[in-house]
């Protein structure tokens, strides 16, 4: 069976490996039942996670511009579409807006390939899985794989800042309001909360230098949603999930949190997994600050399929 | 005062060849300082104000720059095309390149680098050293 699957070039990127695990397992595993397969290129390195804002740092390029040279001639090896997929909005902002600055000024371009001695001829198109989901195999055609009644779910989706801006050269969706994840999560059935804050940045790696302020910040988010009477929220960020749950969880019993109350904060790929009747044990909903089990015992019993929920 | 002005103005330069934006371009709608999540102060308009006035000086040293998340929320709602995130970027590789590291790493703790999320510490090194 595994042969029929779709080969689909893959690029983790650091978090992806560490902190969220549970983040590229489920996507993995929901690849597989969908029908595609994911597969890591074979050797990469680190994107530099933000992508230099200031034109004239080509240094800050040639990390992305290796990963694309590698993706390349993972494809050209294989002979297959030269897409690569990225589940981390940073290493897609950032891999998405290197590939759109050497389409814009070929000179960049010209300057990293003799910096690296290759030759990255452009071939690359990057694309998030969500992208993936919704243009390759349709989010009507993901309906009809849900295995699982997820209806009893209340989710907000929170896009974050890099899965949409800049506009012009992510080109994935309005960035003031999207409707990616909102169309992602009615097609797996659950009931979408649409909140203001959904395009609102959680602080980001302001965590390192500011802490506080990242507190702050999430917690609006957190409370906001919590306000539109959301039971979990959906992101496709470590980062953003890392900030928010663990924000969350710090807070929790505190003053700042009369209104939240354990409102787990999940990757889109753990709840897909859920929905499509696959077994979550490997998802690590256990590293999670704020526990998810709970909120998910409705749809784990009446799964059409068994499953041995933890609870 | 002569002397000051002039290294104002080629500092300017530097600064706009460096993020290929035109300080000139902004009419300070303030559209920016009004989406800003950091609440920064002085906030972006202002900053950009500060450079169109000869301040570089208090443009570059405003602790505020440090707040940025580069979120791209004031750059995408710009009616001119002005990104502010990327002049704040630049004043703050200006600030950096006088060797002032705005994070001390080996302040930052073994356990804050065991629980944080990668990309984070990543983008810090990128931002703040």
């Amino acid at each position: 069976m595994s042969k029929n699957l779709t080969h689909v070039p893959y690029y983790p990127g650091c978090s992806l490996k560490t902190k969220a695990l549970g983040y590229e397992r489920s996507a993995m595993d929901c690849a597989k039942a969908i029908g595609f397969e994911m597969h890591e290129i074979a050797t990469w390195n680190c994107c530099g996670a933000s992508f230099p804002l200031t034109k004239d740092n080509l240094m800050g390029l040639a990390a992305p511009a290796n990963i694309l040279l590698e993706a390349e001639q993972h494809c050209q090896e294989r002979e297959i579409d030269a897409n690569l997929i990225t589940l981390c909005s940073f290493c897609y902002n950032t891999l998405k807006r290197t590939d759109f600055a050497f389409r814009e000024e070929p000179k960049k371009l010209e300057t990293l390939n003799a910096f690296l001695k290759r030759q990255y001829q452009g071939s690359i198109k990057v694309v998030h899985y969500l992208e993936y989901l919704r243009d390759v195999i349709g989010f009507d055609n993901l309906a009809k794989m849900v295995k699982r009644d997820m209806s009893s779910l209340r989710v907000a989706p929170y896009y974050g800042c890099l899965l949409l801006k800049p506009q012009k050269e992510m080109a994935l969706d309005d960035p003031e309001e999207p409707v990616i994840l909102h169309d992602f999560l009615e097609a797996i059935g659950c009931q979408v909360v649409d909140f203001p804050g959904q395009v609102d940045c959680c602080g980001s790696y302001l965590i390192m230098r500011d802490p506080e302020k990242v507190l702050e910040l999430s917690h609006n988010i957190l409370q906001e949603a919590n306000d539109y009477g959301a039971d979990a929220l959906v992101t496709a960020c470590p980062l953003c999930q890392s900030n928010l749950d663990q924000s969350e969880g710090e807070r929790r019993g505190s003053d700042h949190y009369i209104g939240v109350q354990g409102m787990p904060i999940f990757y889109f790929t753990q709840l897909l997994a859920v929905a499509l009747g696959l077994d979550t044990e490997p998802h690590q909903f256990e590293r999670h600050c704020i526990d998810p089990t709970s909120i998910l015992s409705a749809c784990l019993e009446d799964g059409a399929k068994p499953i041995e929920a933890k609870k | 005062m002569q002397i000051l002005m002039k290294s104002n103005q080629s500092a300017l330069k530097e600064l706009e060849l460096a993020t290929g934006e035109i300080v000139s371009d902004c009419y300070q709608c303030g559209k920016c300082t009004a989406g800003c999540p950091a609440s920064m102060d002085p906030s972006p308009s202002v900053l950009i104000h500060y450079l169109k006035l000869g301040l570089f000086e208090k443009a570059v040293n405003s602790e505020s720059i440090w707040s940025c998340m580069g979120c791209l929320t004031c750059s995408e709602r710009c009616p001119k095309n002005v990104s502010p995130a990327a002049i704040v970027e630049g004043l703050k590789r200006l600030h950096l390149n006088r060797m002032k590291p705005r994070v001390i790493l080996h302040a930052l703790g073994q356990e804050f680098l065991a629980n944080s999320t990668q990309q984070a510490v990543v983008s810090g090194f990128r931002k703040f050293v």
